[in-house]
């Protein structure tokens, strides 16, 4: 039954690296935000994790549209952009990748702030008076103390990123092999009636988003029982 | 996912506002949009005890929908294969009837469009972006690649396509620039707001008809103001509205 | 070497304002009850605390001042916390080598061997850190700072979170401590044996403000010593435990003052304290025939304060200088005619030995 076209194959590519790459570059930007909220909880600290949390809540048409706005050629970003003589970021694969990582940035932000809340500042004050610098710290204290958070942020980030719709919809143009991603093909199958091939797709994403999210759980029960 | 949930929630407050005999809803093509909204304003004024609301997507979607159970009266499609559908699949009231021919033109926020053709777009290093419908699923897009078909262009723009996902969004994706040309239909490149940037009418032999076709479905064909707004669509007061956006209309 | 903040900070109802040049060496106690904000002010020293227009120097190093901030990590500071702090994921040798990995050759001037001989950690090396018990767990800690080489020794509290048998493993480690590293010390406690105990110098606080920095025997030979409040006067006493002679009994002291005590586990020769509630000493004019009361010295009044309604405190000078005193009543001074300058006998009912 798994008899993928090559547009399958593409769409497939695309996803796969739209969501790899949402998940590095997340890690590395989530990281100093999520130790930052976990710092306290000061008036800043409260309104940037709304920030954070409003992809949860907001249609992603919302996100879609100011994306749109913001990278296509008269957005302040793609604008620019095109003053510099570079294109602008609307229907191109870097364009979806920078709405994927705000859309998917909670995903990531709040497993590692609960993560490092967990933790305490204490293990990194210990380091730090044993003479370790910033980095150092991180890669030596902090990452091994909590790198269950930072499997579920990883998982949690890929998986989200998969099921990315309305935002890609709007912004992406459906370019295949360089926007067109699974979700929007399945649509588009589904729109064209040929059930056939959205179903073929559509299991298998299900599948894999079970697989995903299976480890993600199984991860977390591991982990708070180690704690225990 | 969260697609679903809206369209069942969308459907749910549809059934909900359904209720009356005398309430009804229309699905039409996005082609429609503004031809359709202009027709209806004036219906309403001559029949403002008929209780109805229109809404637009896709083609493809709406077939679907239908086939779905999605409470909607009467149907104008883009294309009339899909009425065809649907009457096969006996989901239909009436049978199919044209009610109008849809025209595409190429269209551009950016560039002057009226001295563009579709030989131009492939080479012209101002267009780095070329919005069509996806033609996959939706009529005007399908006519469209048609077009750049016949004129040999189709493989060499290929790089530059971005698809919308029905006419309107296409249109939007040029109305926004971030596509510099798009190839959308004639009845929304006539609309106001739309039409002070010139466009080009592409020749009607490049492309099969895009005869545009409605039915009454199965729901619709109990109520009464249903029937009443179908036989309103063939009046001279609908068809000028119609002309005006473009739109042929049938002998 | 001195150690000289200056800080201002206001945070809800707590007001911190110090201003203080502390001079360093031996072993130096921050003491005061929790919420004085002696924590604060070691986090400040420590630069955990970031407190904007603080200035922090030690000696003439400027660790704070203006924009200039020295982060932890490069101010060379040995800090051990309250509780147990080793980091889970090394064994016990992992963590008493992380700092000295990171300290730079020229810099080392302890290193493991002698460390973990100093502190008696020898045998605990390979262990994960969940199998070490709470006091073994702090002397690694302890460790671990020492291994850095570092200019100044902090501790938070290193004691409070150990049960009795922990504190009383730990604190021949510390009292050595500053002579044996000769590192300077600066511990936080609100305990007051512990600063009777370990203490060369006391800094009292309270209220985030500092109200007197003065050496142990000035702060135990006033009545008001904030150390009285809970367990009422007191005083230490220097001196090592001598030999077991041919009755049996082991005495603490030196050539010229000597007390009978009870201690199987004295660590003989070693220097250490012997505290005595002022509670447990009698005066008499005479030395008292046929009592039950072992440890009888002679002492000559220094002075005599009033300490609480009713009661006053006689303090004594044995025969080597140092100061013992002792809690009566008004009413038995008045009958036994007591002033200064008076040779009298102290009787001592109990002694502790502070190890």
């Amino acid at each position: 039954m798994l008899e993928l076209s090559p547009a399958d194959w593409q769409a497939i590519d695309v996803t796969l690296r739209l969501c790899l790459y949402t998940t590095l570059i997340l890690l590395v930007i989530a990281t100093p935000i999520a130790w930052w909220l976990s710092n306290g909880r000061s008036a800043a600290r409260v309104a940037v994790q709304a920030i954070v949390a409003l992809p949860l809540v907001l249609p992603p048409t919302v996100l879609g549209f100011y994306m749109l706005i913001v990278l296509g050629p008269r957005g302040v970003v793609g604008g620019s952009l095109e003053s510099l003589g570079l294109h602008h970021l609307a229907f191109s694969f870097e364009g979806i990748l920078i709405a994927s990582v705000l859309y998917s940035m909670p995903f990531a932000v709040q497993p590692l702030t609960e993560a490092f809340g967990n933790l305490g500042r204490r293990p990194a004050e210990v380091a730090s008076s044993l003479g370790a610098g910033l980095i150092d710290r991180f890669v030596t204290v902090i990452l091994p103390l909590t790198k269950g958070g930072f499997v579920v942020a990883a998982t949690l980030t890929f998986a989200h990123t998969l099921g990315e719709f309305g935002v890609i919809l709007m912004l992406g143009g459906s370019i295949p092999g360089e926007t067109k991603v699974l979700s929007v093909l399945i649509y588009d199958y589904a729109e064209a009636m040929n059930y056939e091939a959205a179903h073929r797709l559509s299991l298998m994403l299900l599948v894999f988003a079970f697989f995903i999210l299976f480890v993600v759980y199984s991860l977390t029960r591991r982990i708070e029982v180690a704690k225990v | 996912m969260k697609y679903r949930h809206s369209v069942l929630l969308a459907c749910a407050l549809l059934f909900a506002t359904s209720a009356h005999a005398d309430q009804f809803t229309i699905a039409a093509a996005s082609d429609l949009r503004f031809a359709l909204d202009d027709i209806i304003e004036v219906y309403r004024k001559d029949h403002p005890e008929h209780e109805f609301e229109v809404i637009y997507g896709s083609s493809g979607k709406m077939t679907t929908q239908i086939m779905n159970g999605a409470p909607y009266d009467i149907f104008f499609s883009a294309d009339i294969s899909f009425p065809e559908k649907l009457k096969s699949e006996g989901f239909t009231a009436t049978d199919p009837a044209v009610y109008a021919i849809g025209r595409i033109v190429i269209w551009s926020n950016t560039l002057d469009a009226s001295t563009l053709t579709l030989q131009d777009l492939p080479a012209d290093p101002r267009i780095r972006r070329i919005a069509i419908a996806q033609p996959a699923h939706a009529p005007y897009g399908m006519r469209a690649q048609e077009a750049m078909q016949a004129t040999g262009v189709w493989e060499m723009v290929q790089p530059k396509l971005v698809f919308g996902e029905n006419i309107a969004h296409t249109a939007q994706m040029v109305e926004s620039g971030a596509a510099d040309v798009g190839i959308i239909a004639l009845s929304l490149a006539k609309f106001p707001a739309m039409e002070k940037h010139p466009h080009h009418l592409i020749d009607a032999k490049l492309h099969n008809p895009l005869t545009q076709g409605y039915i009454v479905t199965k729901r619709g064909g109990e109520k009464a103001p249903v029937m009443n707004f179908a036989r309103y669509m063939k009046t001279d007061a609908a068809h000028e509205i119609m002309e005006q956006y473009g739109f042929v209309m049938p002998k | 070497m001195t150690l000289a903040i200056k800080a201002s900070l206001q945070r809800g109802d707590f007001t911190l304002k110090i201003d203080i040049d502390l001079p360093l060496g031996g072993v130096t106690m921050l003491f005061g009850r929790s919420g004085c904000g002696k924590t604060t002010l070691l986090r400040i020293t420590a630069g955990l605390e970031k407190v904007r227009d603080a200035e922090v120097r030690f000696g003439d190093q400027i660790w704070q001042k203006g924009r200039c901030f020295v982060p932890l990590h490069r101010r060379r500071i040995g800090l051990v916390f309250q509780e147990q702090s080793l980091l889970p994921h090394l064994s016990a040798r992992g963590n008493l080598l992380y700092g000295y990995q990171r300290t730079p050759e020229s810099l080392r001037r302890l290193h493991l061997d002698e460390v973990t001989d100093m502190l008696g950690i020898g045998n605990l090396l390979s262990r994960p850190i969940d199998q070490l018990s709470g006091g073994e767990r702090q002397r690694v800690s302890i460790g671990r700072a020492l291994l850095t080489s570092p200019q100044l020794l902090l501790l938070d509290e290193p004691l409070s979170a150990l049960d009795t048998q922990s504190k009383r493993e730990i604190m021949p480690f510390l009292s050595r401590l500053a002579k044996a590293s000769g590192i300077p010390v600066v511990v936080v406690t609100h305990a007051p044996d512990e600063v009777e105990r370990l203490a060369d110098r006391v800094v009292f606080m309270r209220d985030g403000r500092i109200t007197a920095v003065e050496p142990l025997r000035e702060a135990l030979a006033r009545p008001d010593s904030p150390l009285f409040a809970d367990e009422g006067a007191v005083c230490v006493l220097e001196g090592s435990v001598l030999p077991v002679r041919d009755d049996g009994l082991a005495r603490f002291g030196n050539e010229r003052i000597q007390f009978l005590i009870q201690s199987d586990r004295a660590l003989r020769g070693t220097p250490t304290r012997l505290r005595i509630h002022a509670n447990d000493v009698a005066i008499a004019r005479h030395p008292v025939e046929a009592i039950s009361v072992m440890n009888q010295l002679p002492v000559t009044i220094e002075r005599i304060d009033t300490f609480r309604p009713g009661r006053v405190l006689v303090t004594g000078k044995l025969l080597d200088g140092q100061m013992l005193t002792a809690e009566i009543t008004e009413h038995s001074r008045r009958k036994l005619r007591l002033d200064i300058g008076q040779p009298v006998h102290a009787l001592i009912k109990s002694v502790a030995l502070l190890d």
